[in-house]
């Protein structure tokens, strides 16, 4: 009963019940997210193979992962992909919602038409796009016949461009949703401010970068945040359109766990890359974190 | 009040019925589902109902589950629970399963209804681990070589018997505009582990790669580096739908497409592609072993293969019930012959002791033709290995992924040799290695 007394010495009623409410969503978490979870990370000090015996092996599946070629590769690809992510879908997304809050009459049909890719399951997206690249029936064929050469060979069969394709066809499905946290975040803008800066005389390029986008510089981070997060487990679309190839070319880290775990059944090793994202995305947290500390509005 | 008496019947009739079929012992079995190509409804009617109704006290229930199949059973194996007929799709998994006491030992339910007579031996031994036999074989495949008979003719062309005469008709059929091989690795990337076997069971030779996975030769001895070097050279020069680039981009409709629409002579593929020869249109079709690739040629051989396994739950509340419905299935040779042939023998073909007499007139004489073939050439020991029911499972990934790293010239076939070397070693050393058909 002590615990019980304690808290309810130190919790206003407020707090009891707010805690009270959240409890259920506590215990479904611990049970479905976080025992899981932990109970997997320990798994990376084991050499578990998924079915049988587990050996405590310390830290060998890190040192040996130091080595992996492949691993190496797929955390290149992987800031790669972060970069990709947060310079070319921003840029666009931000430019076609600025556009799009200037235009009155049929900006329902822009927002939902740039939107539609991102409530598309991935497998269809994959599907699109691997007919259009295919050399033999495809939008390459059509450009062998008027003798583009260079465009004939499918982007996601040739090792120097197989990363870039997966991403865009990543890409060509996530922009839209940035689009649309972008313009929910610009029309929250004061329109005195707008005001201002026409009787100012400001240009559209002056009123983006002097009022639009300070205003919505909290939304901009937060897309940030998410994006480098959610590169972190960028699999479906590599899987579906390469599953990592040619020659690893477009490899990541998750189809590289996803392989280890369930093709060579390296669970314990798999559990390891596991551990390495969560730290990442443990420290990228953290650094966000302290920018808000420091006063950053995120 | 009739009506009412009719009602009353009713209710009547369902709880007997209901108490009835309660009184029988269920068995769940958990089948990887095929929905499209109509392997469901063939398998519920030849296997659930045929035995169904061939007794009183058990009922069986498949249960289709869709995508990784191999995933879901594994979960519930973990958690004590899953179906009491588990299915696999090779001996990957049954190895696994069983190093971890998931599986019930077959052996006694074997011994006493004479499974040994029945099943071919190479076959039955892909399911004995530690002595023990814990799977059946659910299917047997091989590796194939089809063609446009009808194209050969009009050309002139005739089979190759040695690596001469191969590359010379490639050059033929290349010259007249066409692939000499239909084939691609879209959607199913382990295309390439076929090409690699085909490789170092026609170039190297059955011995040799037997003698590799039993550790008294390295992969890196020079009769596998000519074998991959070998398919490297012809896939560079386009064998398989023009380029490396169009294989890594073709998938299955595709290449069925061009050996159908005369875009490519021949295709190299496993006994599963009688489906898409079958299905030619205009043109006859023939089928041969692939030949040897050496200068001299030599007597063709069969990869060994087991696609799919059947096994007992360990954890289950009806192990000997399920033992029987496999007793069942494995002694009704009629059933499974007429289920295989309504699948045009692309599954289910149990690799059980068939006679002549058991397929019928109305088999396609080509389709008879090989399974006699099959049985006589391996039954004289003229076999090869697949890799993907020999190779324990790093070195299974490792022959098909690594594969596009040697063809991207980013390594070279002995660095490769030497890492399959490794993993083959590592294998071996953890005990992992599967049971090989001895020569």
């Amino acid at each position: 009963m002590a615990p019980f007394h304690f808290l309810m010495r130190h919790l206003s009623n407020r707090e009891l019940s707010s805690w009270f409410f959240l409890a259920p969503v506590i215990l479904i978490h611990m049970l479905v997210v976080a025992i899981p979870s932990i109970s997997s990370l320990a798994l990376c000090f084991t050499d578990w193979n998924g079915f049988g015996k587990i050996n405590f092996v310390g830290f060998d599946n890190f040192i040996e992962l130091f080595d992996d070629r492949v691993f190496k590769k797929a955390i290149i690809h992987n800031l790669i992909w972060t970069a990709l992510f947060l310079t070319i879908p921003i840029v666009f997304a931000l430019m076609a919602a600025f556009l799009l809050t200037g235009i009155r009459r049929f900006q329902m049909f822009y927002r939902f038409v740039f939107f539609f890719p991102y409530i598309l399951a991935s497998i269809v997206n994959c599907l699109i796009w691997k007919y259009l690249f295919h050399p033999i029936h495809g939008l390459t064929s059509f450009f062998n016949s008027i003798g583009w050469e260079s465009l004939a060979t499918s982007p996601l069969t040739t090792k120097e461009t197989s990363l870039y394709a997966v991403a865009f066809v990543d890409g060509w499905h996530f922009w839209g949703f940035l689009v649309v946290i972008y313009i929910t975040a610009m029309y929250q803008v004061d329109e005195d401010l707008y005001e201002a800066a026409d009787i100012e005389g400001a240009s559209k390029w002056q009123k983006f970068k002097y009022v639009t986008f300070p205003s919505i510089r909290p939304m901009f981070l937060f897309s940030f945040l998410i994006i480098i997060i959610w590169s972190v487990p960028a699999f479906d679309y590599v899987y579906i359109l390469t599953s990592g190839g040619p020659a690893y070319s477009s490899e990541v880290v998750a189809n590289f766990m996803y392989f280890e775990a369930f093709r060579n059944m390296n669970v314990g090793y798999a559990s390891a890359v596991g551990a390495l994202m969560f730290i990442y995305v443990f420290f990228v947290l953290g650094f966000f974190w302290s920018l808000r500390k420091l006063g950053w509005e995120i | 009040m009739i009506i009412k008496n009719i009602f009353y019947s009713i209710i009547a009739s369902s709880i007997l019925f209901s108490a009835a079929v309660n009184a029988k012992t269920n068995v769940i079995w958990w089948e990887y589902s095929e929905e499209g190509s109509g392997l469901n409804d063939a398998l519920v009617k030849y296997i659930q109902d045929g035995f169904n109704q061939s007794q009183d006290s058990v009922n069986l229930e498949i249960i289709f589950k869709e995508g990784e199949y191999n995933e879901a059973t594994r979960t519930a194996l973990l958690a004590g629970v899953g179906p009491d007929i588990v299915s696999s799709s090779g001996a990957t998994y049954v190895a696994k399963y069983a190093s971890g006491g998931f599986l019930m030992s077959l052996e006694e339910v074997a011994e006493k209804n004479g499974w040994k007579d029945k099943i071919l031996p190479w076959a039955y031994n892909t399911g004995v681990f530690g002595g023990e036999l814990y799977s059946l074989p659910k299917n047997y495949e091989s590796m194939l070589y089809f063609y446009n008979k009808t194209l050969f003719e009009e050309n002139g062309w005739s089979l190759p018997t040695n690596l001469g005469e191969y590359e010379e008709l490639a050059e033929k059929v290349q010259a007249k505009g066409m692939y000499p091989f239909a084939y691609g690795s879209s959607g199913w990337p382990m295309t390439h582990e076929h090409l690699a076997g085909n490789y170092l069971n026609t170039v190297a030779g059955p011995d040799s790669v037997y003698k590799a996975m039993i550790g008294e030769k390295e992969w890196t001895a020079p009769e596998f580096v000519e074998a991959l070097e070998l398919l490297k050279k012809h896939m560079m020069a386009g064998y398989w739908s023009g380029s490396l680039e169009n294989y890594y981009a073709v998938g299955w409709d595709d290449f069925s497409a061009q050996f159908h629409n005369r875009e490519a002579a021949m295709l190299q593929i496993g006994s599963w592609g009688f489906e898409i020869a079958t299905a030619l249109e205009g043109d006859e079709w023939g089928w041969a072993p692939l030949p040897i690739l050496t200068n001299d040629g030599g007597e063709p051989n069969y990869q060994l293969s087991v696609g799919g396994t059947l096994s007992v739950n360990a954890a289950s509340k009806n192990k000997n019930a399920a033992a029987e419905v496999l007793n069942w299935i494995v002694s009704n040779r009629e059933t499974i012959v007429e289920f295989t042939k309504s699948r045009n023998f692309g599954a289910w073909l149990m690799p059980l002791y068939y006679e002549a007499s058991d397929f019928g007139d109305d088999v396609d004489p080509r389709l008879r033709d090989y399974l006699v073939d099959f049985s006589e050439r391996t039954g004289n020991g003229h076999y090869g290995y697949t890799t993907w029911t020999y190779y324990p499972p790093e070195a299974g990934t490792h022959i098909w992924k690594d594969m596009e790293v040697v063809w991207a010239g980013d390594i070279t076939v002995k660095d490769f040799l030497a890492e399959q070397q490794k993993l083959w070693e590592k294998a071996r050393k953890n005990d992992e290695l599967l049971p090989i058909a001895a020569r």
